[in-house]
């Protein structure tokens, strides 16, 4: 963690410090937003900080599949293959993504920029075929559209609106 | 005095104090319901479902061991909707656990006619043997989580909280903190979790060294070949 | 969100009036004045002057049920929270949809977030809560800033805070967020997960409405079922019933998507049948035939092209086996392959079963495995009886709604599935002439 990160952390614990365990996802949460995931001395300092049992910090962060126990990319591309999104072609979409990014759902690659990953029902059903890169969703994709997006994605550049 | 319930399980009525579970109810009619995951010492998790009965106008059948008695309920414990729903969770859990050293639940398979091959195409839950410490091993290819460890761990017997379950579904396991040996976390190494536990995934180092075929007088020596305690973290 | 919304993806159905969504696209969802301009707050003005046990009768009268999935009528959970006699009690709004199909709550939140605010606040005032929380699905990034831009407007503006509008009458609300667990939208794993637990769902009884968040009296409500709420207390009951079929009353959002023309949220009475919403959406893409609509969503059920003239009443639908659930109507058309929607259904049970109990946390597992292989071309003759055997278990021995429902779309194209099989050990490609 760099100096700045650490107090960034700091700041996060004293914020839900009053709450205790029931401060415990929101912090974790946000202790992911500042760090891209959720290392074991960070997790033992929250639950030191909020009282909570390590082993149930564990519990808790392995619960949750966007809360990740182990480094992940800076940005996650999720592409949604869920039912409404699969009746829209979004086999094409991930076959599109997995081209461009060179990663198979679940992968990172290898300078931790990217990971791919597929993902159930977004919520965004009415823009499918959809994907999301970290927050930020974007709907009735095609095969191209999806490409240049990864391709974007990959190099670092900000995503094409 | 505490309030006398009547209720009807199997046909035959019967008067409990209120707050009685079904599960009890029925043992003093001497009718026994199945039960894999309660243990009278511990907050009854509900979670393996054997116990389930049929009662009468509830729209899926209840867990006996925390459903308690009302007044009129008329309740089935061995009705085919209720069998048939024991045997695939059992037939079930063959599938993905070691049930060899569960007794208990090799003898409600027996009694219920469950096939241990039913559903054996599926993934198993595999995990190496943790001879981690020189007092106990988990061999969580055999665990069927019942809870029973991480609650006599925790709230219901120890309050050291060193186990919870890690992960979610099928891939859910007892865990430590990132699965951290067990020196390494807050266990005391009271026992509590190896006395609970019903499958033979918890079991004495000593039991574990006989099994592995090491002689009696070798034990000691064996023993002190497991990793100390330092570093134990309080 | 940066989707192509190059038209609205929200609208009545034609011939009907929008009450829900009438502020949505319409009002700036940003701006407290902008909602008071548009009506916001008049409702909350009226409720401080009725008793609370008025609203509760008006709500209980007005026939409202939960838009959540559970369809439990509303006036009479929150009358059984105000009867308990202790304190404090919690309202809380249910708005982590992930039910897949589902999306009008994040479309209410995110055009219309103060009238979720101004409807819980009437709650509280109704069951006498003084805290509220609103657990919001963490992919719904912009619905949970205008939530929370909502909620400290509100408190800013003297809605949210001590004394509420100068009465005696005190309430705030705090926002959460989910971080991915479909299982968590279930109200006992919701209320764990805001505790700092893992979110797996509790035994119940005992009801939320006696032990729920932090183990008091709580009203939980779905985003929809709140959104009513501002327009029972303004236009009375008798308004809310003339809305409908009689035994299903009130504005209803429906979540239309798939391989229609124009999938959206789409807002009507009861009363309008399945075949009227896929007209609604400009019908089916061109070329294409509905296969079958997934009602329901995942834990819903297929219904087939023949019973497209159904009303999407809960009676109508219950009558046919299938359940209106959150809303969802997913339609699938004869290009897609069945195998592959039922492989979805059946991977999203299994990923988020939270793994409490046996049934689900082994049934959703075995039951996709057989759907994989069955893909990979290879069915065992006695593959239905142990799905069916599994779904048994599942339905009836499991703790939540997510083990109940975890087989009900699979065993509604079972026979289907079947009869692909019967001749040849091979599944065939496409199920389209069916
Ligand atoms: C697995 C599962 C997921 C659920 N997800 C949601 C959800 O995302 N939103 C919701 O409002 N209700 C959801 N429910 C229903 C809730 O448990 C509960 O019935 C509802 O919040 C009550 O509000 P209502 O009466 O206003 O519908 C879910 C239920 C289950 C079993
Ligand atoms: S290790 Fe034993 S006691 Fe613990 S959950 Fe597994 S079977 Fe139960
Ligand atoms: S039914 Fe599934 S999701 Fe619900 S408690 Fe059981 S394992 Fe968890
Ligand atoms: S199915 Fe893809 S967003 Fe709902
Ligand atoms: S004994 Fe009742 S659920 Fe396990």
């Amino acid at each position: 963690m760099t100096p700045s990160q650490d107090e960034a952390v700091a700041d996060i614990l004293v914020r839900w410090q009053p709450y205790g365990r029931a401060g415990l996802l929101p912090c974790l949460i946000d202790v992911q937003n500042h760090l891209g995931w959720l290392p074991p001395d960070v997790c033992a300092q929250v639950g030191e900080v909020l009282g909570v049992p390590l082993a149930d910090v564990y519990g808790v962060a392995t619960f949750y599949s966007r809360l990740y126990t182990q480094p992940v990319g800076r940005r996650i591309v999720r592409v949604c293959d869920d039912v409404a999104c699969l009746a829209n072609g979004s086999p094409a979409l991930l076959e599109a993504c997995r081209t461009a990014l060179g990663l198979a759902p679940g992968e990172t690659s290898p300078d931790g920029l990217v990971t791919l990953e597929v993902h159930p029902c977004l919520g965004h059903c009415e823009h499918a075929p959809c994907l999301m890169v970290n927050d930020q969703v974007f709907g009735r994709l095609d095969a191209a559209a999806a490409e240049r997006l990864a391709r974007a994605v990959r190099a670092g550049e900000a995503p094409p609106k | 005095m505490s309030q006398q319930v009547t209720l009807t399980i199997d046909g035959h009525q019967v008067t409990v104090p209120a707050g009685t579970t079904v599960l009890q109810a029925a043992e003093t009619l001497g009718i026994e319901i199945p039960h894999l995951c309660y243990h009278p010492a511990l907050t009854p998790p509900a979670v393996c479902r054997l116990c389930v009965v049929e009662w009468e106008g509830a729209r899926t059948l209840v867990p006996a061991c925390v459903a308690q008695v009302r007044d009129g309920a008329v309740v089935r414990t061995h009705s085919e909707r209720v069998l048939r729903a024991r045997r695939t969770i059992l037939e079930l859990l063959h599938s993905a656990v070691d049930l060899s050293e569960a007794p208990d639940a090799l003898a409600y398979g027996q009694a219920l006619g469950v096939d241990p091959q039913r559903f054996a195409d599926g993934e198993r839950r595999h995990f190496p043997v943790y001879e981690d410490n020189p007092f106990y091993v988990r061999d969580y290819a055999k665990c069927v989580l019942c809870w029973r460890c991480v609650e006599a761990c925790g709230d219901d017997m120890q309050f050291t909280y060193a186990l919870s379950l890690g992960e979610r579904g099928f891939h859910t396991h007892i865990a430590t903190f990132f699965d951290a040996p067990m020196p390494e976390t807050t266990c005391v190494f009271c026992g509590n979790c190896v006395g609970v536990c019903p499958t033979g995934a918890l079991k004495s180092l000593e039991e574990h060294l006989l099994e592995q075929g090491i002689p009696p007088e070798h034990l000691s020596a064996e023993k002190r070949r497991r990793p100390p305690l330092e570093g134990n973290r309080e | 969100m940066t989707a192509s919304a190059d038209r609205p993806t929200w609208q009545a159905i034609p011939g009907y009036e929008a009450h829900l969504l009438r502020r949505v696209g319409q009002v700036d969802p940003t701006s407290l004045a902008d909602y008071e301009a548009h009506g916001g707050y008049r409702a909350l003005r009226a409720a401080l002057e009725m008793t609370p046990a008025e609203i509760i009768e008006m709500v209980k009268a007005s026939g409202l049920v939960g838009r959540g999935g559970a369809a439990f009528p509303t006036g009479i959970k929150w009358e059984s929270a105000a009867r308990q006699p202790v304190t404090p009690r919690y309202v809380v709004c249910n708005a982590d949809e992930s039910e897949p199909g589902t999306f009008k709550d994040r479309v209410l939140m995110e055009g219309d977030p103060f009238a979720i605010v101004e409807a819980m606040t009437i709650a509280a005032y109704a069951v006498g809560a003084e805290q509220g929380y609103i657990y919001v699905r963490g992919e719904f990034r912009a619905a949970y800033e205008r939530l929370a831009n909502a909620v400290a407007a509100a408190r800013e503006a003297g809605y949210l805070g001590k004394r509420v509008l100068g009465s005696d009458f005190s309430f705030d609300i705090e926002l959460r967020r989910g971080a991915g667990a479909y299982v968590c939208g279930e109200e006992t794993a919701l209320f764990e997960s805001i505790e700092g637990k893992r979110g797996m769902p509790r035994q119940k009884p005992p009801f939320p409405t006696e032990r729920g968040l932090f183990g008091r009296p709580t009203v939980i409500n779905n985003v929809e079922t709140f959104a009513n709420v501002p327009h029972i207390v303004l236009n009375g009951p008798d308004w809310f019933r003339r809305i409908g079929p009689p035994d299903a009353p009130g504005p209803k959002l429906f979540c239309v998507s798939g391989a229609v023309e124009r999938p959206g949220v789409y807002e009507g009475p009861m009363s309008v049948t399945l075949r009227q919403l896929v007209e609604v959406c400009g019908g089916m893409r061109p070329g294409r035939k509905i296969q079958a609509v997934l009602v329901g969503g995942a834990a819903g059920t297929f219904v087939p092209a023949e019973h497209l003239d159904t009303p999407v009443s809960f009676e109508a639908l219950r009558a046919i086996g299938a359940s209106l659930g959150s809303g969802a109507v997913l339609v699938v058309d004869d290009s897609v392959d069945m195998l592959e929607v039922v492989e979805r259904i059946t991977r999203f049970f299994a990923h988020e079963s939270c793994g409490k109990c046996y049934p689900c946390q082994l049934g959703t597992q075995r039951q996709w495995e057989i759907v994989r292989r069955w893909q990979a071309g290879h069915h065992r003759p006695d593959d239905a009886e142990r799905l069916q055997d599994i779904a048994h278990a599942m339905r009836e021995a499991s703790i939540c709604g997510l083990g109940q429902t975890a087989a009900s779309a699979l065993m509604s194209v079972l026979p289907r599935m079947v009869t692909r099989f019967e001749g040849g050990n091979h599944v065939s490609a496409s199920d389209a002439d069916h």
